[in-house]
């Protein structure tokens, strides 16, 4: 079967999206698809001092009108933040700031606070206690989702999309996923099908090529590479850092709850 | 939410590839993806002088390891519409080739990754393949053109392919490549 493949780089990684078919409205229903995350990118960046997430870290407790996506993402970020009690935790902005991982855009800032601290109504959202969002665990895997809707709506019957490693296939179409292990070698974890799946590493050895950094206020993340699949992307992106957190013993489990399931090369865990 | 039991990760025919590497697009379907409304596209490559090479380097932050920049005039009812350069980018642990649409203003039109090579020197571990896929076939329902394989492992940082870019955009300065 013909396919169409395209990459760009966006999110700050490299993004794949390719599709079962290689004809004009293949091509227009993915250039559509990047468009889209294209968009999220520069309203749910923490990097963009000008996206909607940077005015409303900037708005001093002021309630602020935001986008439809930024409003879905914040729900989404607010509702894993309660749902896994703080091991996935979007007011952790101050504390990456201290610690250099994201960049300083002004103005005082809490080390990290609770989903309580967001306040969402209507098209609105405030901001409570200084704290500072980031959706850098969720936003990757919420751009996906939005681009394999539009790839949908645009009448393409199955393909994929591929933020650095946040990946989602639907149709029929059977993916062949490697995870990149921390020694540099490449594993086979299988053919995925309609699901997705997303991967987080922890490692002490800084490498500004894979500059990604888990964070917590609660524990320290477990040192390897975490793998999560689900049905939607942005839940498989915001569970692995619940993963790499959770207690050895209670990690599969809560996992589960959460909507998730681990994959090791080893085999997948429900 | 739906359960997680009708999720499955099925197991595949093995590939085994020393690199991760996929072409996605030649320098012309590039062009065309970019300026969709060009006519044609003049082939203009630039051999840089060394002073020239020394000002890239000062206004971009970026060296200018090659001599010979790929160049084409994208042109639409005998006008530019546009420059598209071919670039790469050769770190590390990757080789990346991807093209530039700059406006005649010095506006990136659009930025398409034409092949990707990454390496990380490990390979594959053949152990793993087997321990999963010994004895399971699949018939797929979809065959993939080739079966490059996604990955899926920390995410790897595209600030090198965007130092490039901004290197791309001062060649378009001092070669002074407007109308």
């Amino acid at each position: 079967m013909a396919t169409l493949k395209r990459m760009r780089p966006l999110l700050g990684t490299f993004v794949e999206i390719g599709c079962g078919q290689s004809d004009n409205n293949a091509e227009q229903a993915v250039s559509l698809a990047f468009g889209v995350i294209e968009k999220i990118h520069y309203l749910l960046s923490f990097h963009e001092a000008t996206s909607d997430l940077t005015k409303l870290n900037q708005a001093k407790g002021e309630a602020l009108e935001v986008d439809a996506h930024t409003l879905r993402a914040m729900r989404l970020a607010r509702g894993m933040t309660i749902a896994s009690a703080g091991l996935f935790n979007c007011t952790l902005g101050g504390t990456m700031v201290r610690n250099h991982v994201l960049p300083n855009h002004g103005g005082a800032s809490a080390s990290s606070g609770s989903a309580n601290d967001i306040r969402i109504s209507g098209n609105k959202i405030k901001l409570l206690n200084s704290v500072k969002i980031t959706l850098d665990g969720i936003a990757k895997g919420y751009a996906v989702d939005c681009a394999i809707s539009t790839m949908k709506r645009c009448g393409l019957a199955a393909g994929w999309v591929n933020a650095g490693g946040d990946l989602r296939v639907y149709g029929d179409c059977v993916l062949p996923v490697q995870r990149r292990e921390l020694n540099g070698e490449y594993v086979a974890l299988g053919g995925m099908k309609n699901a997705a799946i997303a991967t987080s590493t922890v490692t002490t050895d800084y490498d500004d090529k894979f500059p990604g950094k888990i964070m917590s206020d609660l524990t320290t993340p477990y040192l390897g590479s975490w793998s999560v699949m689900a049905h939607m992307a942005w839940r498989a992106d915001a569970l692995t850092k619940v993963a790499c957190l959770a207690e050895a013993s209670q990690r599969e489990a809560l996992i589960a709850s959460l909507g998730g399931m681990i994959v090791t090369p080893q085999g997948v865990f429900h | 939410m739906r359960s997680v039991h009708n999720l499955w990760l099925l197991p595949v025919a093995a590939i085994v590839s020393p690199v991760y590497a996929a072409d996605y697009l030649t320098a012309e379907q590039a062009q065309k993806v970019i300026f969709s409304d060009a006519q044609s596209f003049e082939a203009k490559p630039v051999n840089l002088t060394s002073d020239q090479k020394d000002k890239i380097k000062s206004l971009s932050g970026v060296r200018q390891r090659w001599d010979t920049q790929k160049i084409w005039r994208a042109v639409k009812e005998g006008k530019t519409a546009g420059w598209f350069v071919v670039d790469e980018v050769i770190g590390k642990h990757e080789f990346i080739t991807y093209g530039v649409g700059l406006t005649p203003e010095g506006h990136v039109v659009g930025v398409e990754i034409m092949s990707y090579r990454e390496s990380y020197g490990g390979g594959v571990r053949e152990a793993s393949w087997r321990k999963n896929f010994v004895g399971k076939t699949l018939v797929d329902p979809f065959k993939l053109d080739e079966d490059v394989p996604n990955i899926s492992g920390g995410t790897l940082s595209s600030r090198n392919v965007l130092d490039g870019v901004k290197r791309v955009l001062v060649i378009q300065k001092v070669l002074n490549l407007k109308e």
